[in-house]
C-alpha cells in the first residue's frame, strides 16, 4: 500500500508541475503575446493615423497650394478692381477640391469699391459668382478675413456646415493678399469641402469596432461615429458632461488640442481604449484613432482563454488518466496483495492440511508388525483427498477418501471429514458404525452439497481380522497370494442421505498380505492424450513386492512417467498397509450389526450357522448359541432404546480353539441383564411368570457371562468352550 | 414360522412348523388367541416339525398351558427334538406339560 501512496503522491505531484508549467508558459506567452499585440496595434494605429494624415494633408496642401498660386495673380489684380472676380473663378475652375472661393478687399483699399468681395462657387460644371460684400454679411468681421490680416499668414477656418450650399462641411483657407506695393489690401480664400474628410476618416478601420475623431483647432468636433456630436458640440463640451475617466479624457483634450502627439488609455462606456492622437498641421485640426482594448486584446485573450481552456481540459485528463492509472495500479496491487495472500493463505491450508493426516513415514517404527506409507498429492494448493490412521487398542483404524470437487471447498470437507473420522471412531470399532456415524453428521450439515467417497477400516493387529465399510470410493487392493480387488459392497458416499445404511465386511489378513488404497486421481490420472493411467499399469507396479513407502515411491513415478507434462487433474492420494504379524493366534472374529427391530433376529442364526460351520460345531451347540445370544440380543432390542428410536446392537464373536466370544454391544440406556433375579423354575404352572426365562437361558447355555458398562455402552460378554 | 391349528372334537392339535424365534412367536401369540381362548378340552402342541424355540416361544406355550389350566382342559407337547427337550428341561418346562 505504500508503494501505491507514493505512486499516488507522485502522480499528484506530477499533475502539478505539469499545471505550474503550464500556466507559467501560458502566463508568459499570454504576456508576450499581450505585449506584441500592444505593439502590433499601436503600429497599426499610427501607421493609420499617419496615413490618414497625410491623405488629410493632400488635399489641404492642395488646396494650400492653390491659393498660394492664386495670390500672386491677386496681387496683380489689385490695380483693377472690376476684374477681382476673375481670381475666385479660375481657382474653383482649376482646382476640384476648392468649391468656392473669394477675393476679399481690405475695406477703403480700393476707393471704387469700399467693399468688394466677388465669391465664386461651384454649381455643377459651372461657376457662379456672388457678392459677400453685403451688409447682412458684412464680410471685414469674418474669421476668415480677420484671422489670416491678424497674423500675416494663411489661415484654416475653424470648420463650419455652409448652409448655403447644401449643408456641407466646409473649411475655409484664407491667405493675406499684399499689392505690388507690399500694402495688405485683400484676403484669398478657398473652400474645401469637408465631406471627403467623413468619408476618408470614417473608413478607418484598423479593427471593426474601432473609430476616428477629429477635432478641429477650437476642440469642433469634425468626424465622430456620434453624428448628433459633429459639427454641433466642441471636445471641451462633451468633456464636461463625462464623469467616467474624465481627467484622462480632459487630458486627452488637452493634448489634441495642442497639438500633440501621443497616445493613452481612455475608460469609455465601460470599456477600455487605446486612443492614439496626431495633429493634422497647418489646420491645427487633430485627428485620434480609438481602439477598444477588448478588440486589440480580444484575440491574444480568446486564445489565452482557449489556451487556459485546453490546458485546464489536459490538466483533468491528465488528472483522470493519473487516476485511472493509480486507481488500476491501486486494484492491480490490491489483486496481486490478494493473490499473494490467497497464495500464501493456500500454502497455510495446505501445511495446516497436511499437519492433519500422518506424514511420518514409517509411522510405527516400533512395530514390527506393520509397514505403513501414505501420501497426498493435490492437484491444487490444497485438496479434497484425506487419509488417516492411527492404532487403538491394538487395532489400526484406517481410512481414506475423496471429497467431490477441488480446491478450497473441497478441503474444507476434507477437514472436516478427518476430524469426523476421528471423533467417531474413538468409541466405535465397526468401521460400519463409523461410517454411519460420520454419514449421519455429514449429511445434517450437508448445504453445499459435498459428497465424500470413504474406505474405512479397523484391522485387528493381533488377529489380522480386517472389517471395512465401503462408502463409494473404488475398492482397494489386496496383494496376498493374488493382487485382486478387494470385495466391496459399494454403497453411497457419505453426504447423500443421513439415513442410508453401509454394509460391513471382513476378511481375515495373514502374514505379510497387503493392502493398497487409492483415490481415483490414480486410476483416472491423464496423459496429454487423454489416456487414462488405470488399473493394469496400477498393478504391474504393485506386483513387485517392496515396503510401503516404496510402492508409493514407484506408483508416483510411474504416475508422472505416464502422465508427463499434462496438468495433474486431480488430487492423487494413495495409502499402503503391509500387515507383517507372524505371530498371529488362533482366532478370528466375526461381526454382525443389528438394528433395534425384532425382525432381524434371524439374521442371529446365520451369523452362529457360519461361525459353527467354521468351527464344525454339532446343531446342538448350534442352536443352543443362537438361543443364548438370540436372548442377549432381544433384551437389547425390546429394553436399551426407547420405543421407536433407532439403535444398533453390535455382535461381536471371538472364535479361539477352544472358546467362542459373544460380545453383544449397545447404546442405549444403562441395563444388566445379569442383575436379574434368578428365575425359579420349579413352580408350577399357576405360580410360574411368563417372563423372566430370556437372560436365565443364557446363564445356562453360555459358560460365562459378564456385564460392563463402558464409555456409554452396555457390554455383555459370553463365553462358551467349545 | 408357520403354524396350523385342526380342532377334532376337543382336542385342538396346533402344528407348529419351522423356527418359533422372537419374530415369529409375535405372530404366533395372535394366531393362537382363539385356542387360548379356548383351552378347556385337549390342546396338542405339536412340535414335530419346530426346529428352534426362544424365550418367546416358551412364553406362549406356558400361557397356553396357563390358560388350559385356567379352563380345567390339558396340553400336551407332542414330538419335541432332543435339543427342544433340553430347553425344556433347562427351564423347568419338562415338569409343566405333558411331553408325549
Amino acid at each position: 500500500m505504500g508503494l501505491v501512496k507514493r505512486a499516488a503522491g507522485a502522480g499528484l505531484l506530477l499533475v502539478l508541475v505539469a499545471a505550474v508549467t503550464l500556466e507559467a508558459t501560458a502566463l508568459i506567452q499570454y504576456f508576450y503575446s499581450q505585449k506584441g499585440i500592444r505593439e502590433e496595434a499601436t503600429r497599426r494605429a499610427e501607421s493609420q493615423l499617419d496615413a490618414t494624415r497625410s491623405q488629410i494633408m493632400d488635399v489641404i496642401n492642395q488646396a494650400e497650394a492653390a491659393v498660394r498660386n492664386s495670390v500672386w495673380i491677386a496681387s496683380w489684380c489689385m490695380d483693377v478692381p472690376d476684374s477681382l472676380a476673375v481670381v475666385p473663378s479660375r481657382l474653383v475652375r482649376d482646382n476640384p477640391v476648392v468649391v468656392g472661393s473669394t477675393l476679399a478687399l481690405v475695406p477703403g483699399y480700393s476707393a471704387k469699391y469700399p467693399l468688394c468681395a466677388p465669391y465664386a462657387a461651384r454649381k455643377g460644371d459651372d461657376i457662379e459668382v456672388l457678392s459677400l460684400a453685403t451688409e447682412e454679411y458684412d464680410y471685414p468681421s469674418q474669421e476668415w478675413f480677420t484671422k489670416p490680416l491678424e497674423l500675416g499668414l494663411g489661415y484654416w477656418s475653424e470648420p463650419y456646415i455652409d448652409t448655403g450650399g447644401g449643408d456641407i462641411l466646409m473649411t475655409t483657407y484664407s491667405v493675406p493678399v499684399t499689392d505690388k506695393a507690399g500694402r495688405i489690401a485683400a484676403v484669398l480664400t478657398a473652400d474645401i469641402s469637408l465631406d471627403w474628410l467623413t468619408q476618408l476618416v470614417g473608413g478607418v478601420e484598423v479593427y471593426p469596432n474601432a473609430f476616428s475623431v477629429v477635432l478641429s483647432r477650437a476642440g469642433q468636433i469634425m468626424v465622430c461615429p456620434a453624428e448628433t456630436l459633429v459639427m454641433q458640440r466642441t471636445v471641451q463640451e462633451v468633456g464636461e458632461g463625462i464623469s467616467e475617466d474624465k481627467e484622462m479624457f480632459d487630458s486627452l483634450a488637452r493634448s489634441m488640442l495642442s497639438g500633440r502627439r501621443g497616445n493613452l488609455r481612455l475608460h469609455r462606456g465601460g470599456q477600455v481604449n487605446q486612443v492614439f492622437f496626431a495633429p493634422v498641421e497647418q489646420t491645427g485640426w487633430s485627428m485620434s484613432i480609438v481602439i477598444p482594448e477588448d478588440e486589440i486584446y480580444g484575440g491574444v485573450r480568446r486564445m489565452g482563454q482557449m489556451v487556459l481552456l485546453l490546458q485546464l481540459l489536459g490538466l483533468a485528463m491528465l488528472i483522470l488518466i493519473l487516476y485511472a492509472t493509480i486507481k488500476s495500479a491501486l486494484k492491480n496491487k490490491m489483486l496481486s496483495d490478494s493473490r499473494e495472500r490467497m497464495e500464501s493463505e493456500l500454502q497455510i491450508g495446505r501445511g495446516i492440511q497436511m499437519s492433519m493426516i500422518p506424514k511420518i513415514f514409517p509411522p510405527f517404527p516400533e512395530r514390527s508388525d506393520l509397514d505403513m506409507a501414505g501420501s497426498i498429492v493435490p492437484a491444487k494448493e490444497v485438496g479434497g483427498d484425506l487419509y488417516d490412521f492411527y492404532i487403538r487398542d491394538e487395532r489400526l483404524f484406517f481410512c481414506i477418501g475423496d471429497v467431490s470437487g477441488k480446491g478450497v471447498p473441497a478441503s474444507l470437507v476434507m477437514a472436516v471429514t478427518r476430524s469426523l473420522f476421528r471423533t467417531t471412531s474413538a468409541h466405535e470399532k465397526s468401521p460400519q458404525r463409523i461410517v454411519t456415524l460420520m454419514n449421519e453428521s455429514m449429511s445434517d450439515m450437508n448445504e453445499s452439497n459435498m459428497f465424500v467417497t470413504l474406505f474405512c477400516g479397523v484391522l485387528d493387529m493381533m488377529t489380522g481380522h480386517l472389517r471395512y465399510c465401503n462408502a463409494g470410493h473404488n475398492p482397494p487392493m489386496l496383494l496376498s497370494d493374488s493382487i485382486r480387488p478387494l470385495p466391496v459392497v459399494p454403497n453411497l458416499p457419505l453426504g447423500v442421505a443421513g439415513d442410508m445404511s453401509f454394509t460391513e465386511q471382513e476378511l481375515d489378513l495373514s502374514y505379510d498380505d497387503a493392502l493398497f488404497l487409492y483415490t481415483d486421481g490414480l486410476n483416472e490420472a491423464e496423459n496429454a492424450a487423454h489416456e487414462q493411467f488405470g488399473e493394469a499399469r496400477m498393478n504391474a507396479v504393485l506386483h513387485k513386492r517392496r515396503n510401503a513407502a516404496d510402492h508409493l515411491v514407484a506408483m508416483q513415478k510411474a504416475v508422472n512417467d505416464f502422465v508427463g507434462d499434462a496438468p495433474q487433474s486431480d488430487d492423487l492420494t494413495m495409502l499402503f498397509i503391509h500387515y507383517l504379524n507372524d505371530k498371529q493366534p488362533d482366532m478370528t472374529e466375526r461381526h454382525l450389526i443389528l438394528h433395534n427391530n425384532i425382525q432381524q433376529i434371524p439374521q442371529l442364526a446365520e451369523f452362529i450357522e457360519t461361525i459353527a460351520e467354521e468351527k464344525h460345531l454339532d446343531q446342538s451347540m448350534a442352536m443352543g448359541l443362537n438361543l443364548a445370544l438370540e436372548e442377549a440380543v432381544t433384551n437389547v432390542i425390546l429394553y436399551a432404546y426407547p420405543e421407536g428410536s433407532d439403535g444398533l446392537v453390535d455382535i461381536e464373536a471371538v472364535i479361539r480353539e477352544h472358546t467362542l466370544e459373544f460380545i453383544v454391544t449397545d447404546s442405549g440406556k444403562p441395563f444388566d441383564p445379569t442383575a436379574a433375579p434368578e428365575a425359579d423354575t420349579s413352580l408350577g404352572v399357576e405360580e410360574r411368570p411368563i417372563g423372566g426365562l430370556g437372560i436365565y437361558l443364557v446363564r445356562n447355555i453360555m459358560d460365562g457371562v459378564t456385564y460392563v458398562r463402558s464409555e456409554g455402552k452396555n457390554i455383555l460378554t459370553m463365553t462358551k468352550k467349545i | 414360522m408357520e403354524i396350523n391349528i385342526e380342532k377334532v372334537d376337543s382336542v385342538t392339535t396346533v402344528r407348529l412348523i419351522g423356527r418359533l424365534d422372537t419374530p415369529a412367536a409375535q405372530e404366533v401369540s395372535k394366531q393362537l388367541e382363539p385356542v387360548i381362548a379356548d383351552a378347556g378340552g385337549t390342546t396338542v402342541l405339536d412340535c414335530t416339525e419346530m426346529s428352534y424355540i426362544s424365550s418367546s416361544g416358551l412364553r406362549i406355550f406356558l400361557t397356553v398351558r396357563k390358560a388350559a389350566a385356567a379352563q380345567g382342559g390339558k396340553v400336551i407337547v407332542r414330538n419335541i427334538s432332543d435339543d427342544i427337550r433340553q430347553v425344556f428341561m433347562m427351564t423347568g418346562f419338562l415338569n409343566l406339560f405333558e411331553i408325549q
